[in-house]
């Protein structure tokens, strides 16, 4: 691409592209240009999975090695074509969040430095319904995307006890991230949010020695700390397919539960880290591991009485 | 006990009495640590220069004063500190003065002043004169490098010594611009609101009032630390009951699951469950058009959602079943 600005059109939509010769990932040369790149490219497969939720945008205008911020209120600036939503705030104060529904969006985001895109549980049409329930299992001190991948498979089986089926994808970092995709109307935050609760304290007392459900830092040491919290109408997650702002350009990406337990057996997590190419590779080959995140209807069980 | 934070003498003619100060006002604010919400990590701030972004040192940071816009004279630290006052050992006392003569606006922080050595008996004689004459003491003493204007008064079997402001820190009232009329009042209603004062009237008894923001805040920390939920909110006792009672119910639908599954194993596997379970086929690879058959055979298999999965669920289930009894 060439220096200074650029242009990317989808109908008539212009996205100017600026600086895209500017290193975000210093220690492989990552550009802007291909931020922005990576993400035109995988629009066909991430969009679907963005569309209509507001969205969180972690900026690092100066690269992965320096400030950041998250960028919850879509620039003033953004273009008129793009959809906002008025999202009411813990304070008094409502948020406009941009909603990425085209290419276009994408590359607007990409060029703001938009490393990381992370999306409520919720459209915007119906944004007291969560679509999914997400589990993020997160590694202690000594803990790894490995411990991440036995516990993942404990919890799969709980859940198709309870016949529910679940999703993998990593997150990028060192965590794995679990999605019970719902798509049912009806269902709220304060229902998924107590099941995912309840289920992580579940895994807590079956596994006391390898997982705990408490914030705590000082607690998850040795442990997986299965964040069941994430299921509120004003928390976001990072979307599947989004880039991560390690020192590689690593994706959030789906995988499948027989790699996951390939993982787990052979406690070797190699196979499961996508950088933007081979992220690109793979959905080539293997079209969108997640495309049932977003169709199958599943509820949460009746349990007792409520 | 609290520590002393200057010790030397007040000196009066040709008195001295040698002195510690130490704080008379603790801070009892609750704080707080800034926390990143995501991973608990404690909130750094950094500086950073506005014009190119680039994070700055202490060596890399002068004292400007802005004299107008976007100009500045630069002062250096040795230029600051050729104008700290001496290090002195003493309280210089000026005057005595009756304590109605100040104003409490005047009043900023107050210190106790503990005798040393063999000051005690100066100093009692100093406050017991002090007291019958009703008088208080104005002086002056420099503590960590600056001047400081205080006034010395005896209170109860001590001496305190309360810094004072300078008048320049004072906003006069003329500054506010008028009080609005009404200044001059009726005698009738001077009489009414001096009663209602009366009525009123009685002594200071500062433990009569709490900070009951500060004690809130208190309790709701400590019952934290000990592990207990917030129990001033009813919606979280309401949340936390629900995920308990979800909890117990999600143990025993799991448990009926393993025992149900342990039952139709012993009789050889008839049950419509199996049957429908191996019938499915095994779709695996997870493309648009396999979630298409997912959502069809989910919602075909029972009217009831949610619906058990695919084959694998059977096959896997009897073992983790028994290792969630452990």
């Amino acid at each position: 691409m060439p220096a200074g600005r650029a242009a990317t059109s989808q109908d008539e939509r212009q996205v100017a592209i600026t600086n895209p010769d500017k290193v975000l990932f210093p220690e492989t040369g990552f550009t802007k240009g291909d931020v922005v790149a990576y993400y035109r490219a995988i629009a066909p497969i991430i969009l679907p999975h963005i569309a209509d939720r507001p969205i969180t945008l972690i900026r690092y205008p100066d690269g992965v090695e320096k400030e950041f911020f998250y960028a919850k209120r879509c620039p003033p600036s953004h273009p008129t074509w793009m959809p906002t939503l008025r999202v009411p705030t813990e304070s008094d104060r409502p948020l406009d969040y941009c909603i990425v529904n085209e290419e276009a969006a994408l590359a607007y985001v990409a060029n703001l430095a938009g490393i990381e895109l992370h999306v409520m549980l919720y459209r915007r049409h119906a944004i007291t319904t969560p679509t999914l329930v997400v589990f993020d299992l997160d590694p202690g001190e000594g803990m790894s995307l490995v411990d991440c991948c036995a516990i993942g498979l404990e919890l799969r089986q709980i859940l198709k006890q309870l016949g529910l089926e679940c999703f993998p994808k990593s997150s990028g970092k060192k965590g794995l991230h679990l999605y019970i995709p719902l798509n049912t109307p009806g269902i709220t935050f304060e229902d998924t949010k107590s099941f995912a609760h309840a289920m992580a304290e579940l895994m807590e007392e079956q596994f006391p020695d390898r997982v705990t459900s408490l914030m705590r830092k000082t607690l998850r040491k040795g442990k997986i700390f299965i964040d069941w919290s994430q299921n509120d109408d004003h928390k976001t997650t990072v979307a599947p397919y989004s880039l991560r702002a390690q020192a590689h350009p690593m994706v959030s990406m789906p995988l499948t539960w027989r790699e996951v337990s390939t993982a787990a057996k052979s406690g070797e997590a190699s196979g499961l880290l996508f950088d933007a190419p081979t992220a690109l590779k793979r959905v080539k080959k293997r079209g969108d591991l997640f495309a049932e995140v977003l169709t199958l209807e599943q509820s949460l069980p009746k349990l007792g009485a409520d | 006990m609290p520590r002393a934070i200057w010790s030397g003498a007040i000196s009066f003619g040709l008195v001295n009495i040698p002195v510690e100060v130490f704080p008379a006002i603790r801070d009892t604010a609750i704080h707080f640590h800034q926390l990143h919400k995501t991973d608990m990590g404690r909130v750094k701030y950094k500086k950073v220069c506005s014009l190119d972004g680039q994070e700055l040192g202490s060596d890399d940071i002068v004292r400007g004063y802005e004299t107008g816009r976007d100009e500045y004279v630069i002062v250096e630290d040795e230029e600051l500190t050729k104008l700290d006052p001496a290090r002195s050992e003493t309280i210089e006392i000026h005057d005595f003065v009756d304590l109605s003569s100040i104003d409490p606006i005047y009043f900023d922080r107050p210190y106790y002043l503990v005798p040393e050595r063999n000051g005690a008996k100066a100093y009692h004689l100093l406050r017991k004169a002090m007291e019958e004459a009703g008088k208080i003491a104005i002086a002056s003493f420099i503590m960590r490098q600056r001047g400081y204007l205080v006034a010395i008064r005896p209170l109860e079997s001590a001496l305190l010594l309360e810094t004072l402001h300078f008048s320049p820190q004072v906003v006069t009232i003329e500054e506010l611009g008028g009080l609005g009329a009404g200044a001059d009042v009726a005698s009738k209603e001077l009489k009414l609101a001096q009663q209602l004062i009366g009525s009123l009237t009685g002594a200071f008894e500062p433990e009569r009032y709490h900070n009951e923001y500060e004690e809130k805040v208190r309790s709701l920390v400590e019952s934290k630390t000990n592990g207990e939920e917030v129990t001033t909110d009813a919606p979280v006792v309401r949340q936390k009951q629900k995920v308990l009672d979800l909890k117990a119910a999600l143990e025993q639908s799991l448990k009926a699951a393993a025992e149900g599954r342990k039952s139709a194993k012993a009789l050889p596997a008839k049950t419509t469950q199996a049957v429908t379970a191996t019938k499915k086929p095994a779709a695996k690879s997870a493309t648009v058009k396999s979630a298409a058959v997912a959502k069809k055979t989910a919602t075909k298999t029972a009217t009831k959602k949610p619906v058990a999965g695919k084959p694998a669920a059977k096959k896997t289930a009897t073992k983790s079943a028994a290792k969630a009894k452990r």
